[in-house]
């Protein structure tokens, strides 16, 4: 957030990853653009398959297949386009330069191993030199996060609840002082007051660490309580983006509006909120032209039926639909005459 | 109509060093299920919620109280003769994605059911396709789409509106939905609350919901309960907009509190309350069971265990030494 940060910038660049289905290779992210600014947190929240896992394995160069990056790049200052990465370069930059935090980190662990074993493990594969350095720095984060880090390091994951195997993954993500972090889905299945818990801890750490942070949910509470910028995904594409605040409170497109509308909300008039109708696409229901989200909108133009909404930024909000647009050349037209 | 009085669970742990340790997961808790009535749950996890889903759905046994279904208590039926009383208790998972067998299609995982269900109540097998039909139109789908398809052909709001489906085979008075919507998409979490809601109406079948994200029980009927549990004990319970409004237990204002803010559309409550501790179900009982994580907690606390009983109205109770009202859940930004 301050100009003086030392995290590094991310810009994904028209980055497309397709999976090889019986019907074809099928586009999972399409053309996205987005770009992370260094010390800030973004986040993406979209419906599951929406393209979310997809687009953060992007990051690490790890889709696997029948998953395979088809274009684009995504460069990480100081590192270049990690997509041009291979072999010992990219197995470095895993964990060094960029943490990751896996959906559901609470089953990624190593069940058969103790979690000092696995940091162990870590450390030697990223040809760590002091071990010991590397299980100090370990329990400093766990005590940071509110853990006994002895205690934890002697577990075994089933040893640990939901919210202290957060924390572990957290933990190891960051253990190697990886600048840019990337979380997967940090707080599903978690109950309230350790949800709440987890991102108070992924905030604090984000600004003593200066990093530069990606958060995944299908959870918009969540990210509205830790990120400063939201991107919505939706059937592989970003349809909008902008300050955080800015687009819970005036969404702009039918999409975001539809999936905040349909929040349960704690106050107010619960006749207020109403499902989105329809449901949400998968690989093989994506239309190939048009867009994305005509089956849903109710906006809908004959227009969107055929031609790819572009995505047009403005005053630091970004919004990719046809309707959108209209309405903003008219309001436009109005001004200048 | 389902009650219980006092119901009591407790685990055995083995393979602690000083032998079988005593999880409780139930202290003694009463509630009341109407006909056509809905009743939610909250609170931690490992506070006791599924096991209570589970005790009433005739899954897991109790040690100590009773549950009297339609009249009839079953503390004093044997295990045989309470099966068809239970069987009016359906439970529906939380994972729409592993409640379906994947091998089956639809039209498989209804029909035999359904054809228990023929037998029992002297219908003709043809009577089965039928029902099949009018339950899934009842929950919102359309069976000639739906009945011929695999489990991962359907969308994870259809698959739970199937699961839903194959519970009504039973004809049950009453629905045990254990985290039935946490796991199907916002956009699509309402729908599945608003056919909970129809239900009951429609078919007079009770609900008892259990969830981490209270605001979803606000949407099952203005006319459901709230209660909120913490390790195994019942410590605030009224009207759901009442509890969620104006709660008075330090335990429901900390969850209510841990709930994000849609910062943008809503500002938060002002006065919020944290708990001073994370959750530890290992320690002892003596005295209010939040005692060590309340920020209210007084010497009193520490060596009495506060019991529910009747708040400021009539209708919300609580546990507490010291209830007191705070504004904690957010507030429309607007406002
Ligand atoms: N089979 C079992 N053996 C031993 N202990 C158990 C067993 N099942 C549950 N428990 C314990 O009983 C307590 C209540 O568990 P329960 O699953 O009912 O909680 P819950 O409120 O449903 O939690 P969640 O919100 O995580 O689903 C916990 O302490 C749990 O660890
Ligand atoms: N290994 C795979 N093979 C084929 N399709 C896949 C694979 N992984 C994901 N997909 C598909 O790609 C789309 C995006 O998936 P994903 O990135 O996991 O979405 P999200 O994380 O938003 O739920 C979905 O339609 C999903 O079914
Ligand atoms: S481009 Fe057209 S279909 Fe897509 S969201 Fe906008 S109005 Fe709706
Ligand atoms: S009885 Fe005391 S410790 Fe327990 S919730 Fe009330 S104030 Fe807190
Ligand atoms: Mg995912
Ligand atoms: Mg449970």
């Amino acid at each position: 957030m301050t100009s003086t940060t030392h995290a590094p910038g991310v810009r994904i660049r028209d980055l497309t990853v397709v999976y090889r289905t019986p019907a074809g290779e099928l586009p999972a992210v399409r053309g996205v653009d987005l770009e992370l600014v260094p010390g800030t947190i973004t986040g993406v929240v979209g419906e599951s398959g929406s393209g979310k896992s997809t687009l953060a394995l992007s990051l690490l160069n790890a889709v696997q297949p029948p998953g395979r990056i088809a274009a684009g790049a995504v460069e990480i200052d100081g590192l270049g386009d990690v997509l041009t990465l291979g072999g010992e370069d990219l197995r470095r930059t895993r964990g060094r330069q960029v943490g990751y935090v896996f959906q559901a980190a609470q089953n990624s662990l190593n069940p058969l191993k103790t979690i000092g074993k696995q940091l162990l493990d870590l450390g030697r594969s990223h040809d760590v030199a002091d071990p010991r350095a590397l299980v100090r720095d370990a329990k400093v984060l766990l005590a940071r996060m509110g853990l006994d880090g002895g205690r934890v390091l002697d577990s075994y994951q089933h040893e640990l609840s939901g919210g202290m195997r957060q924390r572990v993954g957290i933990m190891l993500a960051l253990v190697l002082n990886a600048k840019v972090v990337v979380l997967d889905e940090p707080t599903t299945a978690l109950d309230m007051i350790t949800q709440a818990t987890i991102l108070r801890i992924i905030r604090e750490v984000h600004e003593e660490r200066e990093l530069t942070t990606l958060v995944i949910t299908h959870d918009v509470g969540a990210i509205a309580e830790v990120a400063d910028g939201l991107a919505v995904m939706y059937g592989g594409r970003i349809v909008e983006h902008g300050p955080v605040r800015k687009v819970l409170a005036t969404p702009r497109h039918p999409y975001t509006q539809g999936l905040i509308r349909a929040i349960p909300r704690l106050s107010g008039d619960i006749s207020l909120a109403r499902a989105l109708p329809g449901r949400p696409p998968t690989l093989g229901t994506l239309p190939a032209q048009g867009c994305v989200f005509r089956e849903r909108c109710e906006r809908r133009l004959a227009v969107c039926d055929t031609d790819d909404p572009v995505v047009i930024t403005r005053n630091g909000r970004s919004v990719a639909c046809h309707a959108v647009e209209r309405a903003a050349a008219v309001a436009m037209r109005k001004e200048y005459a | 109509m389902i009650t219980g009085t006092g119901v009591t669970k407790t685990y055995r742990q083995r393979g602690s060093i000083l032998g079988a340790r005593q999880v409780p997961a139930l202290r003694g808790v009463d509630f009341a299920v109407p006909r056509g009535g809905a009743v939610s749950f909250i609170g931690e996890s490992g506070c006791g919620k599924t096991t209570l889903g589970r005790i009433i759905a005739g899954l897991e046994t109790y040690d100590d109280g009773d549950i009297v279904i339609d009249g009839t208590s079953m503390s004093g039926l044997g295990h045989r003769a309470r099966q068809p009383f239970f069987r009016r208790v359906q439970l529906i998972h939380q994972d729409p994605y592993s409640a379906l067998n994947p091998t089956r299609t639809i039209h498989q995982t209804l029909s035999a059911p359904l054809a228990l269900r023929a037998r029992q109540t002297g219908r003709s097998r043809s009577w089965t396709d039928e029902r099949a039909e009018e339950l899934l139109s009842l929950v919102g789908i359309d069976p000639g789409y739906v009945l011929p398809r695999y489990p991962h052909q359907l969308s994870g709001g259809m698959r739970q509106r199937v699961v839903i489906a194959r519970a009504l085979t039973m004809d049950p008075d009453v629905l045990v939905a254990d985290e039935a919507v946490s796991m199907i998409d916002v956009s699509l979490r309402l729908g599945i609350l608003s056919l909970l809601k129809d239900l009951r109406v429609r078919l007079g079948v009770g609900v008892l919901f259990i969830t981490h994200d209270i605001a979803t029980a606000r949407y099952i009927g203005d006319d459901s309960e709230l209660y909120v549990i913490y390790r195994g004990q019942v410590v605030e319970r009224g009207p759901t907009e009442t509890i969620i409004a104006e709660p008075v237990h330090p335990y429901t204002q900390s969850l209510l509190s841990a709930i994000p803010v849609l910062h943008g559309l809503e500002r938060p409550g002002e006065e919020q309350v944290v708990p001073t501790e994370a959750l530890d179900e290992g320690r002892a009982d003596e005295g209010c069971l939040f005692a060590r994580r309340c920020p209210f907690v007084t010497e009193r606390c520490e060596h009495e265990m506060p019991v529910l009983g009747r708040g400021g109205g009539e209708v919300q109770r609580h546990a507490c030494f010291h209830p007191q009202p705070r504004s904690v859940i957010p507030v429309g930004a607007g406002q």
